[in-house]
């Protein structure tokens, strides 16, 4: 396939599909990660290494009927898209597979320090393959979408549907009693359990509302650009137009007080903003969202003790008051960030490390169990890939048709950006720690759904983009087109 | 439209820079965490990595000089850990182990003590000395192993020290408390310590549990109790050496004046009366040889009078037996390697007649049973002190040597001629008929030649005066120095001698130079 030189984009390059491109790339994904297994498997000795056979199975045959729907139903699709989340993917199920044995030798449970037990995070024996389901759930609404939705356009018209949906889905759990909503020992109120059951509906309110952004600020968007009096440096918008920003930031601080959830809060104040900017092209929206949010987090710091307590974690993950037992808030970052620090530059290897000190870590701090066992190289891989994987979306965007796409697209990359930042800076220690989930590797479904719905349908804009315009009909055998004078 | 378009790809690419900013703060971040941050972080308070891992590695073995391992480790199963420290006799090596909980120097201070906490990173195996052989290891595929520590310490000395100790002390209280004793052993021409006892001692096979609430609590209760186990009485311990002392003095007095010489004449009164008008007597208020109120120094020292020796303190004066203390060791805390120590003390004072009692090993002047045997070991090795230590080399898993401790001059504080004074003067306590050694152990010693000084004193909280006895053997050829204290023990013939008689003998036996 001769490839087209880089900027230049002839007729004939929208017609390679790159599909074996992404075989290719998604075969070598599915290699890294039996590899990960492989040696997971092996560091830890004695546990069970033969079942990782079935795991790898399983994931690549997943993975295989992925590749087969993009190439049926999304033959132009980006091809790193598929790839990138066939890493990421496996690299979580290989973590939760690590984590569900605490130590080399099956060792289990540990005392702690001062005589209290620290709880250890083990998994159940049964969390690789609940995993696996949730993959295979993933997968499948992927191939449904891409199946189901010919044209991301068709969402367009649904404006309000959507947003309603959106906001439904994020305020449920606020409304519900903390005995189906609450997460255990935390103060958040963001999921809804039956039973063994959990989900967290604000994963997917979040792709709703960014639809639904995308399509109000296509109808709004020259609209909201209008500009009135020049105040200090900056052109601010005229003030009939402020409405709608208030009112996502209203809402966001509701989020923020009543479901403990500064993290999704922020993502979606972000997300708004972000779509709010690339629509309009006036810095002032995004200068004005992000002092509104500043402040706004800032009041609930002061006024809301759990929020400012994450502040105070935050400045001072290690001193003794904040650190008294296991219990205390900042235990769970302190050991995220022992953790980093044990894994140094190479990383104590897969099964090596000793991420089960770390309270929650199969889920809002498993990236610590990444920089712990892969080191500084491993987590710079992790954040590369992430940071491609927004790359193409943004580029999808970039080459999209239509307004609705641009935006979307766009919108969709800026918030799983933001996610990443928000949940690696956050265990990292360059912002506070706040518990969203890390897009792919985390435990849990909703998140892993949701990742792969993002990917569906930045897939889904990416084969629109991409795709070749019908030709005018030039067949000379059937039609001739004669000039006449 | 088209206007528009391109508008929002302008501003898509803003946003494009915006998150590849995000990105780049976080790429920075990482790599400032796990780089340069990562040293500092690993000692966090709250880090049990450290600690994990080191139970994962096989600790060395703390060995003897002549080949019992003292310290070893065992494997455990069913826990987190992989090994766990054991220990054998430990009540009677523990002032030379220590003990090692599993908890990290950064967890807590008193994680570890003696050799296991001086040694530590070597034993655990994580030395900066041992990364080239860890890293052979590893690709070898060889299960790492801590270095050895191989220790000074004769074990037949030792635990004849400890049981010594044992049976002198078990169950003696003064005013409800436990009294406490020391022994140390010397070789008098290296300074390596051959046995360091003491006594009330704790197991620290109960300290290394992996419970680290349990080993914290009992660490706590054990430096609570009077006087704690976790003291090591051969060395921190100061009591009055009483007229073991003498041999300092004497010192201070050979070497003010060339003429003086063990057939020397001294003022020996009885009773002496101080400057202050204080009246001081002998013991038991006997006269000092034949009574004429003027007796050779060898024979005032081998009966230990006391009036001659406070006279002599006070006409030399403080600052001139302080110096020769000094020299000696006194008023400074030794740095060894794996023993903790406190410094014996000496006061200059201004007024003789305080100088009279503490010459005689009374007042303020007090002294470990380390002190005692370096006392000896100088005089024993000719007037030259070594440097008293433990341990002696440390040996990586492959047998290769890591570190070797080369014996050390501390100095000389007195001439040979002067040493030769002394020994002449510490035969005549053990071998002469009217000297206060010989009576208790001229049985015992079965032709072994000792020297050696008594010591009695009073300490002012019970009738029974502390028992000391310095001493070193063979004496033309010494090859152990030994200092004893028993808190209250009575007499230092009585108490404190047969446990310097067992320790020599069971050395010179073991080592078969009796």
């Amino acid at each position: 396939m001769p490839s087209p030189a880089l900027g230049s984009q002839p007729p004939e390059e929208a017609a390679v599909t790159r599909r074996s491109t992404e075989l290719l790339m998604t075969v070598f994904g599915l290699a890294i990660v039996a590899f990960a297994f492989a040696a997971t498997a092996l560091s830890l000795k004695g546990q069970q290494p033969s079942k990782i056979i079935e795991y790898i199975v399983a994931y690549c045959v997943i993975i295989a009927g992925a590749h087969l729907a993009v190439r049926k139903f999304a033959p132009y699709a980006d091809p790193l898209l598929l790839p990138i989340a066939t890493l990421l993917n496996g690299l979580g199920l290989v973590m939760i597979y690590r984590l569900n044995q605490a130590g080399r030798n099956g060792n289990q449970g540990a005392p702690g320090v001062n005589g209290s037990p620290v709880p250890i995070s083990t998994l159940g024996s049964s969390a690789t393959t609940a995993q696996i389901i949730y993959t295979v759930l993933g997968v499948a609404i992927f191939v449904l979408f891409l199946w189901l939705i010919k044209d991301i356009k068709a969402l367009q018209p649904y404006t309000y549907i959507l947003g309603l949906a959106g906001l439904v889905l994020i305020a449920l759990p606020a409304l519900l009693p903390s005995s189906i909503s609450g997460v255990a020992d935390t103060s958040a109120k963001i999921q809804i359990s039956i039973g063994q059951f959990s989900i967290q509906p604000e994963e997917f309110g979040k792709l709703l509302l960014a639809a639904s952004f995308a399509s109000y600020l296509v109808e709004h968007g020259q609209q909201l650009s209008l500009l009135t009096d020049r105040w200090m440096f900056i052109n601010l918008p005229r003030r009939k137009d402020l409405a709608p920003i208030f009112v996502v930031w209203a809402l966001s601080m509701l989020l923020l007080i009543f479901e403990s959830d500064i993290g999704t809060s922020a993502v979606f104040m972000g997300l708004f903003v972000a779509m709010l900017y690339i629509a309009t092209g006036r810095r002032s929206w995004a200068i004005l969202g992000f002092v509104m949010f500043l402040v706004g987090a800032l009041a609930a710091a002061t006024l809301v003790s759990h929020v400012g307590q994450r502040f105070t974690v935050w400045l001072h993950p290690f001193s003794t008051a904040n650190l008294v037992n296991g219990t205390q808030p900042s235990y769970q970052t302190a050991q995220g960030l022992y953790g980093m620090a044990n894994g140094g530059l190479l990383g104590r290897g897969l099964g090596g490390g000793q991420p089960f000190w770390t309270p929650l870590v199969q889920s809002d701090l498993i990236f610590t169990a990444f920089g712990e066992e892969l080191g500084l190289a491993g987590v710079m891989a992790l954040l590369l890939l992430y940071g491609l994987f927004v790359q193409r979306g943004l580029r999808t965007a970039l080459l999209a048709k239509d307004e609705y796409s641009k935006l979307l697209a766009s919108g969709l990359a800026f918030m799983f950006a933001l996610q990443v930042f928000v949940i690696v800076g956050g265990v990292t220690r360059v912002i506070p720690l706040t518990g969203i989930t890390t897009p792919f590797l985390s435990q849990g479904g909703s998140s892993l759904v949701a990742s792969w719905l993002l990917v569906a349908a930045i897939a889904r804009m990416s084969d629109s983009a991409r795709r070749p315009a019908p030709r005018p009909i030039q067949d000379e055998g059937m039609t001739q087109v004669v000039s006449l004078r | 439209m088209n206007q528009l378009k391109r508008d929002l790809n302008r501003s898509i690419r803003r946003v494009s820079i915006a998150v590849l900013i995000l990105f780049l703060i976080l790429l920075v971040n990482v790599n400032y965490l796990q780089a340069v941050e990562a040293p500092s972080l690993a000692n966090g308070q709250l880090n049990d990595r450290t600690e994990y891992d080191q139970t994962q590695v096989q600790r060395g073995d703390i060995v003897t000089q002549d080949g019992v391992t003292i310290a070893g480790t065992k494997q455990v199963n069913g826990s987190l850990f992989k090994y766990q420290r054991t220990y054998s006799n430990g009540p009677a090596y523990a002032p030379v182990t220590g003990y090692d909980t599993i908890f990290t120097a950064s967890q807590a201070p008193n994680y570890a003590t003696g050799v296991e906490k001086a040694e530590n990173s070597l034993l655990s195996g994580t030395g900066d000395q041992l990364a080239f052989r860890n890293f052979i290891d590893m690709i070898t595929d060889k299960p790492q192993k801590g270095a050895s520590v191989q220790v000074t310490i004769n074990s037949k000395a030792q635990l004849a020290a400890y049981q010594g100790l044992q049976s002198t002390l078990a169950g003696k209280t003064i005013n409800g408390v436990q009294q406490v004793g020391g022994v140390v052993a010397l070789n008098p021409s290296t300074g390596a310590i051959l046995a360091m006892a003491s006594y009330p001692s704790y197991n620290p096979n109960a300290l290394t549990v992996e419970n680290t609430g349990t080993a914290g609590d009992l660490v706590t209760k054990l430096s609570g109790e009077n006087p704690s186990p976790l003291i090591n009485n051969a060395t921190q311990t100061t009591l009055p050496p009483g007229s073991s002392f003498k041999i300092v003095t004497s010192s201070a007095w050979y070497g003010s004046s060339a003429a003086n010489n063990p057939q020397t004449s001294v003022y020996s009164p009885q009773p002496l009366k101080l400057q202050n008008g204080n009246l001081l007597n002998n013991d038991n208020d006997e006269q000092c040889g034949n009574g004429s109120g003027h007796t050779p120094v060898i024979t005032a020292f081998a009966q230990s009078c006391n009036t001659p020796f406070a006279n002599i303190g006070a006409l030399l004066g403080g600052p001139t037996i302080n110096a020769t203390a000094e020299k000696y060791g006194f008023n400074k805390a030794l740095d060894i390697p794996g023993v903790t120590t406190a410094a014996s003390s000496f006061v200059a004072e201004a007024d003789p007649s305080l100088t009279a009692l503490d010459a005689i090993g009374q007042h303020d002047t007090t002294e470990t049973p380390l002190q005692e045997a370096m006392v000896a070991a100088t005089v024993a090795n000719n007037g030259v002190l070594m440097k008293p230590y433990l341990i002696d080399q440390v040996t990586a898993s492959d047998l290769s040597v890591v570190e070797q401790t080369q014996p050390q001059e501390l100095g000389q504080p007195i001439s040979a001629t002067v040493a030769g004074y002394e020994k002449q003067m510490m035969i005549a306590v053990v071998q002469d008929s009217d000297g206060t050694g010989f009576q208790f152990n001229q049985s015992a010693l079965n032709g072994l030649e000792i020297a050696g000084k008594t010591g009695t004193a009073q300490n002012g909280q019970s009738a029974q005066p502390d028992a000391v006895f310095t001493a070193f053997a063979p004496a033309d050829n010494p090859k152990i120095a030994v200092g004893v204290m028993i808190e209250g023990g009575g007499y230092g013939a009585a108490a404190a001698e047969p446990i310097a008689v067992a320790v020599i003998k069971a050395y010179l036996d073991a080592t078969g130079q009796g």
